[in-house]
């Protein structure tokens, strides 16, 4: 079943490098819909993407610094791309020639759909 | 779509001419919708090919992307119309000194603070550029004397102004180097770095499954600050945090060189 979060995976979908976008459950890390390429192992990025953002935004607001919003993980062969808003994050996973600026421009811009 | 950039996107569409896309585009890229932001700015440019604070905000919102060659440009430009400009006198500075070059960002500086409208944090900026000038000049090898012998400094000349910090953690949280000063003199490093040492831990963790390779980094925005941390030798971590404004490819590029400064220290490479 599509949802209405459809549009803005397909966008993102299209962007240089990425290979996979998702929206998921912050709390239980569970796919709600998904848009990825053959290989990427779904089930286990959104879980631990939704496991690292809570964790960010929950460390954020102990020290402070109130919500957390864009957050990216680099690695050496990729990276995730994470944001989240009512309790949906939305998840990029990117391979190294994606252009960051570009992505978290359109993730920020989906943030509404999220809500 | 918020009232303020409803109201601002009407006006604008109502008169053409209209210097609102100053506020406007300042907004967007507040917001970090950078290309829309980019787009207002050289349509503003169009019809005030002359408006130093429209030159301004390009450049702002080229330093956001990243792209500090043609944030530089646009700098100078509204320096060319405007010599006193206080945001493009810093603006430029703090390029310099992400490049290094701190002799001459001190020169941008001190121009600025030599202009009546100068405010506490460039005259902040130019004491922290001159104090990193004068421990550059005075270094022993890749660190500051003073740096090896106490570790709050280690980060010093690498820092801009006075609103981006650096602190080294170990695995359990603890501080062995770098400082968090708040304008009220308290140093919070201990407080924050037992707090954020867990998304360090989190992002270890979810390198083992994803099969990316080893994390290099975590970036996140948060209300009112940008943090940005790396992993350092010995399970430590590198943890960088700047004001919300500052321009993200800044606060990236001030990680990897105090990730860098952290592993000469700890003894290894990264």
């Amino acid at each position: 079943m599509r949802t209405t979060f459809r549009p803005v995976l397909t966008t993102l979908t299209r962007h240089r490098g990425v290979v996979g976008s998702m929206v998921v459950g912050e709390s239980d890390g569970i796919i709600v819909e998904a848009a990825l390429h053959v290989g990427v192992a779904g089930d286990v990025v959104a879980a631990l993407a939704a496991s690292l953002y809570r964790k960010a935004r929950r460390s954020s607001s102990a020290a402070g610094f109130g919500a957390v919003g864009f957050l990216t993980l680099e690695a050496e062969h990729g990276r995730l791309c994470v944001i989240g808003r009512g309790g949906l994050v939305l998840v990029a996973v990117a391979d190294r020639s994606a252009n960051v600026g570009l992505l978290r421009a359109d993730m920020v811009g989906a943030l509404e759909a999220l809500a | 779509m918020s009232d303020d950039v409803r109201r601002w996107s009407e006006e604008l569409a109502r008169d053409p001419g209209s210097r609102v896309f100053l506020q406007l585009g300042e907004l967007l890229r507040r917001r970090g919708d950078l290309p829309t932001a980019r787009r207002v700015a050289l349509r503003g440019l169009e019809r005030h090919a002359h408006d130093a604070e429209a030159h301004d905000l390009l450049a702002r919102v080229y330093a956001d992307l990243g792209e500090g060659e043609r944030a530089r440009d646009e700098w100078e430009m509204t320096l060319a119309i405007l010599p006193t400009h206080q945001g493009a006198l810093r603006g430029v500075a703090f390029l310099l000194f992400a490049e290094g070059r701190l002799d001459e960002a001190e020169e941008y500086l001190a121009r600025a603070v030599a202009q009546p409208q100068a405010d506490d944090a460039t005259r902040a900026a130019l004491a922290r550029v001159r104090e990193a000038a004068a421990a550059a000049r005075e270094s022993v090898g890749p660190l500051a004397a003073t740096a090896l012998t106490d570790g709050r400094y280690l980060f010093a000349d690498i820092l801009g102004d006075g609103e981006h910090t650096a602190v080294l953690l170990n695995a359990e949280g603890q501080v062995l180097a770098g400082e968090y000063v708040l304008q009220d003199g308290r140093d919070i490093a201990a407080a924050v770095a037992a707090e954020l040492c867990g998304v360090s831990e989190e992002a270890r963790r979810a390198m083992r499954h994803l099969g990316l390779g080893a994390w290099q980094a975590v970036v996140f925005e948060t209300d009112v600050a940008r943090m940005a941390m790396a992993p350092a030798p010995q399970e430590c971590v590198t943890l960088v945090a700047a004001h919300r404004e500052t321009a993200p490819g800044f606060v990236r590029r001030t990680l990897d060189r105090a990730a860098d400064r952290a592993a000469a220290w700890l003894g290894g490479g990264r």
